[in-house]
């Protein structure tokens, strides 16, 4: 099966320290793949090398078939990457609704005439996006339909951690990259969250999921895959007994955690 | 949202818009009328005290939720406001040059609200675009251009010199765009000074409007008393500044405003959702000195004669304290600081020499005690949905 995402010798240094060094990763269309390993081990770098936040050291990226290795981030969420953030990047004065449309860029009209002019036409289009907005948070947290209007600064921080995964979600993108969407949750709210998108994402026929994620139940329930970072490189991958076998990754980062 | 009707008070639709435009209009012809010191001081405070009482009360509540549902009314009101006042104050051409001064000046400040309110590009030069329309419509006008097409020019000049500043705007890292712009308006002001065709330092006439065969320096006849010229450019300053507010407001209520806010929240997570963060900034800059140029332009014909002493750094420093002062974002608290700083000073002539000190107090002032200014954002509304 050819992959949907292909790593290719990723690398990544930021003056002496090597963030990534020589990645080989691949993504298959409909896996929800779990990415692991401890702090500082190049998990987050690998998802802002590959939306275009930072331009790799070496390697390719190949997304879908095209060489996206020096594209910008823009172009790369045109292409259908979209993605959450490990510290959240919410605009906390603006409306959930808003903070939703901002991730649908793309989708939206920016003409001139449209926005300033046609205002009959923008808020016909205005209308739909806001039933499809609520739609994705009635999937998300029913509770959160009523609080569209509401600024974000008036959310707690798992509801804000949903609104960003449906900013993500909004553009309907091809894969989707969450970079520990648990953090600050509970476990049972973690799973939740969890279950939630994976509704969403119907087990990968709706969209490809790589889940940046240290708790390990989450990555035993969700993933069917995971590789294992360890100072940007890759110890090892397979599925989840594979992976929780291996006597480096006990080491290296599960050990304690698995006893 | 549900108001609880037994503690709020409730007024009623345009009925209650009309009838705060009445009080307003009535406050302001007395306060405009007044000219010793001491009413002046009384319907100052009396002023301040009664907004302190709906600030504190839940009147303000019940105030901007009937504005917000009456939107259209309270806008015909508030232009309807502003007539009147000219209309009561026709023959009096120090209030009527007050009148006008306000709406020049909240049109440009609403060029900086696009710029740094909404998707926060900072402009310490915005005197500086103000004043290059001032001299685009003399310099013009004097060579003999049809008024429109000068004070069209106005605005085209500034946006386009504007552009000579975008690559420092652009930085996103440091303050580069703040120190930029500080030394161009320094270097502004020092330009007009040994400019030879722009006059130096005693600066030049501008030719007054000419439009649809009436001329604008000529006094005007209304009801069959003579009126101030100044009336004339005050209608016209109105119309600018109305259309370059609703301008302004739709601008806000767009997926473009949306996306200046976007870019003006967090670059990083606006560049990961597809915004083009310097095509927006541009567009904010550009279109910000437009508004600055063309407001210059009909305000140097109003006041027929221009110097480079109005368009220093401190006076760009005045147009960033309105904004700061009425509410970063807030359209209507642009207009509200404006009246603010343009009259006080005006009318406490004790004020007159103080009145850098007392900006900059009340802008520390602010800082500390309402981040937010005077009249906070609101939440973006996009017209009625339902
Ligand atoms: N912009 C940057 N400049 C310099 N160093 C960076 C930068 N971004 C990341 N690093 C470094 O790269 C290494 C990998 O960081 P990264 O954020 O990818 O780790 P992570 O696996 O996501 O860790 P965590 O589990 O704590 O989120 C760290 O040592 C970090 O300090
Ligand atoms: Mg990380």
């Amino acid at each position: 099966m050819s992959a949907l995402l292909s790593c290719t010798d990723l690398t990544m240094r930021f003056g002496g320290l090597t963030a990534l060094d020589k990645l080989n990763l691949d993504v298959a269309k409909g896996d929800v793949l779990g990415l692991v390993g401890p702090n500082g081990s190049g998990k987050t770098t690998f998802f802002n090398v590959v939306t275009g936040i930072y331009r790799p050291s070496a390697g390719t990226v190949v997304f879908d078939g095209q060489d996206v290795t020096s594209r910008t981030a823009q172009e790369i969420y045109r292409l259908g990457i979209a993605r959450t953030f490990q510290r959240s990047r919410l605009c906390l004065d603006l409306t959930v609704f808003d903070n939703v449309m901002i991730g649908n860029h793309k989708n939206l009209d920016m003409g001139i005439v449209h926005n300033l002019l046609a205002r009959g036409r923008f808020r016909a289009e205005c209308k739909r996006n806001l039933e499809r907005v609520k739609t994705l948070l009635h999937g998300l947290n029913p509770a959160l339909v009523k609080r569209v209007g509401q600024p974000v600064s008036m959310l707690s921080m798992i509801d804000r951690r949903r609104v960003e995964v449906c900013r993500a979600l909004v553009s309907d993108p091809v894969l989707l990259f969450l970079d520990e969407p648990s953090a600050g949750m509970t476990h049972d709210e973690t799973k939740r969250l969890m279950d939630e998108i994976l509704v969403l994402s119907d087990g990968g026929k709706n969209f490809t999921v790589v889940l940046i994620e240290h708790e390990m139940e989450v990555i035993r329930r969700v993933t069917n895959r995971c590789v294992v970072l360890n100072f940007g490189r890759k110890l090892c991958e397979g599925d989840y007994e594979t992976v929780t076998a291996d006597p480096f990754v006990k080491e290296a980062y599960l050990g304690t955690e698995l006893d | 949202m549900r108001h609880n009707s037994s503690r709020d008070l409730v007024i009623p639709g345009p009925a209650g818009c009309a009838l705060m435009a009445l009080a307003l209009l009535a406050w302001c012809i007395l306060f405009l009328k007044a000219e010793e010191q001491i009413p002046i001081l009384v319907y100052m405070i009396s002023g301040c005290l009664l907004v302190l009482v709906a600030a504190l009360s839940d009147l303000h509540k019940s105030i901007s939720a009937t504005i917000a549902s009456n939107e259209a009314a309270w806008d015909g009101c508030m232009i309807g406001v502003m007539l009147l006042l000219m209309i009561t104050f026709r023959d009096d051409h120090y209030t009527l040059l007050l009148l006008g001064t306000i709406m020049a000046y909240a049109t440009a400040v609403l060029g900086l609200n696009v710029q740094l309110g909404f998707t926060g590009v900072i402009n310490f030069s915005a005197a500086s675009f103000f004043g290059i329309g001032c001299y685009t419509a003399a310099i013009l006008g004097t060579a003999g251009w049809p008024s429109l097409l000068c004070l069209v020019m106005g605005g085209v000049m500034a946006a386009l010199v504007g552009c000579l500043l975008l690559a420092p705007v652009l930085r996103t890292s440091g303050h580069y765009a703040a120190l930029v712009t500080m030394a161009f308006a320094l270097l502004f002001r020092v330009f007009l000074e040994v400019s030879d065709l722009l006059g130096g330092p005693q600066g030049v006439a501008v030719p007054p409007m000419q439009m649809f065969g009436v001329d604008f320096s000529q006094a005007m006849q209304l009801w069959g008393s003579e009126c101030s010229f100044y009336l004339r450019y005050d209608i016209a300053l109105l119309i600018l500044l109305s259309l370059s507010f609703a301008f302004v407001r739709r601008l806000e209520r767009s997926w473009i405003g949306l996306s200046m806010d976007a870019v003006r929240s967090d670059e990083t997570a606006s560049a990961c959702f597809g915004i083009n963060i310097a095509k927006w900034k541009i567009v904010a800059f550009t279109l910000g000195n437009l508004l600055s140029g063309l407001s210059g332009a009909l305000y140097g014909m109003m006041l027929a004669y221009i110097s480079p002493a109005n368009y220093a750094f401190a006076d760009s420093l005045i147009f960033l304290s309105i904004l700061l002062l009425g509410g970063i974002g807030n359209s209507w608290g642009v207009i509200l600081a404006t009246v603010f700083v343009v009259v006080v000073p005006e009318k406490f002539q004790v004020i007159q020499e103080y009145r850098y000190l007392l900006y900059a107090a009340l802008v520390l002032f602010m800082i500390i005690y309402r981040p937010m200014g005077l009249l906070p954002r609101k939440v973006r509304n996009y017209g009625r949905l339902a």
